[in-house]
């Protein structure tokens, strides 16, 4: 029985009449890296903040590390929200171990572990830094830190990438990495697909308030046939019969897609017409493009349900 | 020390320090300089109120039934020729077996100056100063009504004054400290509770708001806050007491005490120099120091809490503005309360700012000052306390459901009965 870091049920929550959460339910098995995938504006936040316990859901629960509620285990808990915040006034090292003591950590040990971490990072010459002087990125690195620096068993980052340059996107993949190998189960939300696809064990995408796929990555590449471009040695003759319909050619290439199981009796066909192989590729698409996908489906499936509400509205 | 207590010293650390360790908390100490100057204005105009409605205070005569009516046809006589200050008011009583002329000195309510009782040739006059002019005025008040009934010469009265020691009714002295009470923790307690919504509107601003909430409970920051804060009252609070006594002392080591009696006495107001100087707060100036910052800290927990939990429903500054506006406006209301208990010792204005519990702390206060019972103050902090604790609950509450929300903050009161009315966890 797999053991969960979260166990976030049927989540909901209404601001004023507007449904921003829809019964999400988000299982996040110890020690995995998980994502939460969404467009802007889908709930990822706000299911996030109901699953901390930050902000209490109109229906669903959340239990955290083996079934305690929210509350009871703040201070096993790194938290970065989305909004970064952080004194302006105070200096990066204060700052980190501020973090860690609101955490439980001693101010003495947060501030080691601040120099510790800042050096791992190479950004120890900012350490002495008051917040209000640094890059909006490194600033961004320093709430990081402080949101790992008592060491917790399960880290929560609510878009961690955004604002943030290659270099720095490099080393905050390289630090949840390692976190997980510390132990820690992580959990955070991207819109930007290329994170997810190199870091997740497991992801969910929410998309117009619900979640609509829970799986592995390869589980939701799965979801999108294989695109497969064909260059056949010997053009003469009927080519396209003995390719799927909807086979588009594009001058010497044949374009079309195929379910994964279909590769084998495709490459069988093709050997026994004769026309040979001058190119053949077949990729599996992206998250990217499993996640438009999915987006897209549910787009076209609000605005039919809008226009039939439209018409039955203009019959009435 | 269990989680939550160390989760508010985390918070009230960093908000003590992010005030203390700064330039601008140097504007912040000096606030005094300009207290004192507000201080004085107020002060000048409170006892223009005292005396016009205390008078003059008073004289008391005990005497006789036979020598009541030359008594005051004698204080007619002389009050007219005298030049100068007229004397205080004359009473007059008729002797009674047990009437004590010291307690008569020390009855509250009336600026008691001089009280004369025992026969005229002789008579006992016990002073609130020594060598005052209304003792040497009821001796004369004596001397001319035995002058008139000898119809000759006769020898003047012989005195024996005694001073009183300690209680004496040196009421507009004791209300002018009161008032001082009222208006310092009037203005400290302004100045800091202001300052709460400050900070909160500032970690709204940076977002740090929702790193705290995440990582303790709102109750912590709450109370974090407020403690925070209520250090800096303190250091501010000892700096100023540390400056007063380092001054008084070297002030003390300056001046030469005879020169400065001297100097009284030849004042024509000599009464009210050494008034100016021996003032002593009807409890002792030990206990009515200890006092007053526990009324000090009552009312910015009270103030305070009411000014966390309302700002923290606001998304601006100018929404803080707004909604702090019609607090300071309560608060400037119960200043005025208690300034007229502070004046009015007893009356019933008195005993209803002592009641209400956002003026209760300045007013107990004053009355330390006026009131030498000491019981009723334990009283009036456990009363206190308890609408502390109401406040503090209800704010916190409030806190919690305006903090993180994102909502127009103009439904903040359907927010507030709603997270109540669940019992916001």
């Amino acid at each position: 029985m797999t053991e969960y870091c979260v166990e976030a049920r049927d989540l909901t929550k209404y601001f004023e009449a507007f449904k921003a959460v829809d019964h999400v339910s988000l299982l996040v098995p110890a020690g995995s890296i998980y994502g939460v995938l969404g467009p802007n504006g889908a709930g990822k936040t706000t299911s996030l903040r109901m699953t901390l316990g930050i902000i209490d859901p109109d229906a669903g629960t959340s239990r955290l590390l083996g079934g305690f509620k929210p509350q009871s285990v703040r201070h096993r808990i790194g938290y970065l929200p989305e909004e970064r915040g952080l004194y302006p006034g105070m200096k990066a090292r204060e700052a980190i171990a501020f973090m860690g003591a609101l955490r439980g950590l001693d101010w003495a040990e947060g501030r080691r572990r601040a120099g510790d971490f800042m050096a791992e990072l190479g950004l120890e010459r900012v350490i002495d830094e008051k917040i209000r002087k640094m890059s909006k990125g490194m600033a961004q690195m320093v709430q990081l830190i402080g949101s790992i620096v008592h060491a917790p068993d399960l880290i929560v980052l609510d878009e961690p990438f955004s604002g943030l340059d290659p270099v720095n996107q490099e080393r905050l993949e390289m630090l949840v990495r390692r976190e997980r190998e510390r132990g820690a189960t992580i959990l955070f939300s991207t819109h930007v697909m290329a994170h997810a696809e190199r870091l997740c064990d497991r992801i969910a995408i929410i998309a117009r308030s619900a979640r609509r796929f829970e799986g592995t990555v390869d589980e939701a590449r799965a979801l999108l046939p294989m695109q497969v471009r064909y260059t056949p040695r010997d053009a003469a003759g009927d080519v396209a019969a003995m390719l799927p319909p909807g086979a588009e050619r594009r001058g010497a290439d044949w374009h079309f897609a195929i379910e994964g199981d279909a590769v084998e009796p495709l490459l069988a066909r093709i050997t026994a017409s004769g026309h040979g192989v001058a190119g053949l590729s077949i990729s599996r698409p992206g998250l990217h493009d499993a996640f438009v996908h999915i987006v897209r489906q549910v787009d076209a499936g609000f605005e039919a349900d809008a226009q039939a509400d439209a018409i039955e509205e203009s019959a009435a | 020390m269990t989680p939550f207590l160390r989760n508010i010293f985390v918070v009230a650390r960093r908000d003590f320090l992010a005030i203390v360790a700064t330039p601008t908390f140097l504007l912040f100490l000096l606030a005094p300089l300009f207290m004192i100057g507000m201080g004085a204005l107020g002060g000048f105009g409170a006892s223009q109120l005292a005396d016009s409605a205390r008078g003059a205070g008073r004289i008391v005569a005990i005497a006789g039934p036979a020598d009541v009516e030359p008594l005051r046809a004698a204080d007619a006589r002389l009050r007219d020729a005298l030049p100068g200050d007229k004397p205080p008011a004359l009473e007059l009583r008729v002797a009674a077996r047990d009437v004590d002329p010291v307690a008569v000195a020390q009855e509250k309510g009336a600026d008691t100056y001089a009280v004369m009782s025992g026969p005229l040739a002789a008579p006992r006059i016990v002073e609130r100063e020594e060598g005052s002019r209304s003792g040497a005025y009821l001796a004369l008040l004596a001397t001319d009504v035995l002058r008139d009934r000898a119809a000759g010469a006769v020898a003047p009265a012989a005195p024996r004054f005694e001073n009183l020691k300690k209680g004496g009714t040196s009421i507009a002295a004791q209300q002018g400290l009161g008032l001082g009470a009222v208006f310092v923790i009037f203005l400290l307690t302004l100045l800091l509770a202001g300052q709460s919504v400050g900070m909160l509107a500032e970690e709204k601003g940076n977002k740090v708001i929702e790193i705290l909430a995440a990582a303790v409970p709102l109750e912590s920051v709450f109370l974090g806050k407020l403690l925070g804060l209520l250090g800096v009252a303190i250091l501010f609070i000892a700096f100023w007491t540390a400056m007063a006594v380092g001054g008084g002392l070297i002030a003390m080591t300056q001046l030469d005490p005879g020169a400065l009696a001297n100097a009284g006495a030849a004042s024509a107001n000599a009464q009210a120099t050494s008034a100016a100087f021996g003032v002593t707060p009807a409890t002792g100036w030990p206990f009515f120091i200890l006092i007053m910052l526990a009324y000090f800290i009552m009312s910015f927990l009270l103030l305070g809490a009411i000014f966390l939990g309302v700002g923290a429903q606001a998304g601006t500054v100018r929404e803080i503005q707004m909604l702090s506006l019609p607090i300071t406006i309560l608060q400037v209301a119960m200043f005025s309360l208690c300034s007229g208990a502070a004046n009015a010792p007893g009356s019933s204005v008195a005993t209803i700012a002592q009641i209400i519990p956002f003026s209760s702390p300045m007013a107990m206060a004053a009355r330390a000052a006026t009131d030498d019972a000491k019981a009723v103050h334990l009283l009036a902090l456990g009363w206190q306390a308890i609408w502390v604790a109401l406040v503090v609950t209800l704010s916190v509450r409030l806190f919690r459901s305006g903090v993180l929300s994102g909502r127009s903050s103009w439904k903040f009161w359907e927010r507030g009965a709603k997270a109540v009315a669940a019992g916001d966890q």
